[in-house]
């Protein structure tokens, strides 16, 4: 008892209900999916074996990995330029822009999602008013495909970009760049060789934060896609729900998680992330 | 196994104790919490089960009210007991977990016949009471052991009069043929009704079609995949229709109505060649309420509920009885209408519960 107390802090005898809580609800289930995805129908690795024997997964898996690459490169892109904006422009028309960023990062994604139709669908705003002024014959298909999902996970994503990049543009000393000016460097080479790097924690983390999120979109390909494009979440709940094969939906699903969790390991080999997450760098 | 009788038995005790007032509520949840039963499902499910209640699980909607005017009243006023709605949908799958997890609460459930194939032999489902429940009061077949059929709706189709004026399509032979007819049109995204259509598209006669040519079917689908939407659900297929994403639309054929109305007639239904599939109720295993649900299944069977049905929610009867009662402004809506009975053709739920989940996989990744 004595050797124990030696070694064990009291202060873990206080937080161990919720550490035990937290192990049996979030550990308990996702051991349960891999245990379904090695038993069901029958145990074994037949369920990872299908992702070699069957194209159709295959090219599910890649339309989801090219669809997210996509989604992350425009989101961080333009959430960059969005938070230089914020950080650079007066108090006050950072407030507005901060507001509105807010708003749209608090409308349910139903919402959002339908609105592109309203805008951009066969028969929305932009196609009658360009068919109107007689720029287009026939409407342009922005929805129900590849480039109608696109747009409704870009705009999705982008407050999701922006908040990590904002607080780490707003932790840089500006005293910095006016140093790297002063010793003649330009306005671009400041930029690429000073402001950028700083803010490479915060472009890793929005990268990260947008790319998983994005692997598990299921309302706007499954709406703006058009039942063409078919991306993992909805396959793997017509797995669950329609077709009852849970061991697939399972394979998938742990396979999402390795693959995250592979990414977040090789990122750890060339910077600390904890940085990523608002730790010190040392 | 006894120790999940006994609690069962409790609850029951508890939730009648709680219904007459001999218990309060908190001592109830408590006896719930106690018991590890959820609190949502028994707010949802066993209690009310328990207390003299039916259970129904149906998609919401529209149809809590109309079944509860249809087939509610008249089983309250037969029996004493009440009904209540779980409007979450029974897809196979919240079925299946259902049962599996040991916690059942809701006592039939508002699903398709080709659920009861599936889920039937593997013990997900009650069978159903042949005494209670007539087999002559639906279409021959279409009376399982694990379900029977109370409705039937059916895929058809609507087409954009604007767009085709004079020569409009007929068959699903002319929804195939872009050449034709052109522009785009939306088919359900998950197999079923769309399969059928294009082997009939393709030629196969409307009786012929079991057991189905995947290869053939997927290979007419793939062929007007460019002109293509597909649709999940019967809302996403009404606004595709609405907003003048399309031009023709396979839909069910209740929606079909709805959509004439909501265009003011410029779409319109066609019902030529629709399949008929018959909507089934179904018993989970281990039902709260027992034999009375099949009391229940008996009076949504009558003719008087199956045309309560049709008039609010556009369902169609399965009751032979009940074809010769389609009142006149259902005749071209109703397919077991003396107008429409003799134009379509009607699905293989032996098939569908067999092959259905390689089927839907099949078509997901042809479409896709």
């Amino acid at each position: 008892m004595h050797a124990l107390r030696k070694h064990l802090h009291p202060g873990w005898l206080i937080i161990a209900p919720l550490l035990v809580l937290v192990l049996a609800l979030y550990l308990g289930p996702i051991l349960n999916i891999l245990w379904l995805s090695i038993t069901d129908p029958e145990p074994g690795f037949g369920n990872y074996a299908k992702l070699g024997e069957s194209d159709a997964l295959v090219r599910i898996i890649w339309t989801t990995v090219r669809i997210c690459i996509i989604t992350t490169i425009f989101s961080v892109t333009l959430g960059y330029s969005i938070a230089y904006a914020m950080v650079h422009c007066h108090q006050r028309q950072k407030n507005y822009m901060l507001t509105l960023l807010l708003v749209s990062f608090w409308i349910s994604i139903l919402v959002r999602t339908f609105s592109w139709l309203m805008l951009l669908g066969r028969k929305g705003l932009v196609n009658v008013a360009l068919e109107d002024i007689g720029l287009i014959v026939e409407p342009i298909a922005f929805m129900r495909n590849e480039l109608g999902v696109l747009i409704g996970m870009i705009h999705y994503m982008i407050p999701y970009a922006v908040l990590p990049l904002l607080v780490s543009m707003q932790a840089i000393d500006h005293r910095v760049m006016d140093a790297s000016r002063n010793l003649g460097a330009t306005g671009s080479q400041t930029f690429w060789r000073i402001y950028l790097p700083l803010t490479t924690p915060g472009l890793v983390a929005s990268t990260l934060l947008v790319f998983i999120l994005s692997l598990g979109f299921y309302v706007t390909p499954a709406v703006l896609g058009g039942g063409k494009v078919l991306m993992v979440a909805e396959y793997i709940s017509v797995q669950l729900l329609v077709t009852l094969k849970w061991g697939t939906a399972a394979m998938l699903a742990a396979l999402m998680l390795f693959g995250v969790l592979a990414m977040l390991w090789i990122m750890s080999r060339f910077m600390k992330l904890s940085t990523v997450f608002g730790g010190a760098a040392r | 196994m006894q120790d999940k009788q006994f609690m069962k038995e409790m609850l029951t005790e508890g939730a009648h104790a709680y219904k007459e007032g001999r218990m309060d509520r908190r001592s109830f949840l408590a006896l719930c919490g106690a018991s590890g039963v959820a609190l949502s499902s028994v707010m949802a499910g066993d209690a009310e089960a328990a207390a003299d209640h039916v259970v129904m699980w149906n998609w919401g909607g529209q149809s809590e009210e109309c079944h509860g005017s249809a087939i509610g009243d008249a089983f309250t006023a037969s029996t004493g007991k009440g009904l209540k709605f779980d409007t979450s949908g029974p897809l196979e799958g919240k079925i299946k977990e259902m049962v599996d997890s040991g916690n059942v609460t809701a006592d039939v459930a508002d699903a398709d016949l080709f659920n009861a194939v599936s889920l039937g032999p593997t013990g997900h489902l009650e069978p159903i009471d042949y005494s209670v429940v007539s087999k002559d009061k639906t279409l021959p077949g279409y009376a399982l052991e694990y379900g029977v059929s109370v409705i039937l709706y059916g895929y058809a189709f609507v087409y954009d009069t604007e767009a085709y004026g004079d020569n409009p399509p007929q068959s699903w032979a002319d929804f195939f043929d872009t050449a034709k007819f052109p522009g785009m049109r939306s088919l359900y995204k998950w197999a079923n009704g769309s399969l059928e259509a294009a082997l009939m598209a393709d030629g196969v006669a409307g009786d012929a079609l079991y057991p189905l040519d995947m290869d053939r079917a997927l290979a007419k689908i793939k062929s007007i995949k460019d002109d293509s939407l597909y649709w999940g659900s019967g809302s996403e297929a009404h606004s595709m229709c609405v907003n003048g994403e399309v031009t023709m639309g396979m839909i069910w054929q209740n929606r079909g109505r709805n959509i004439e109305n909501d265009t003011d007639g410029r779409f319109k239904l066609v019902n030529n060649q629709a399949m008929a599939m018959p909507g089934a109720y179904i018993v989970p295993k281990g039902n709260p309420a027992g034999a009375a649900v099949m009391q229940f299944i008996a009076t949504a069977q009558e003719v008087p509920a199956q045309l309560a049905l049709l008039d609010c929610l556009g369902m169609t009867p399965s009751n032979p009885a009940a074809f010769g009662e389609i009142p006149e402004d259902q005749q071209d809506y109703a397919i077991t209408s003396a107008k429409n009975i003799d134009k379509i053709v009607y699905n293989d739920p032996e098939w569908w519960g067999k092959n259905g989940g390689d089927a839907v996989n099949a078509f997901l990744e042809a479409i896709s």
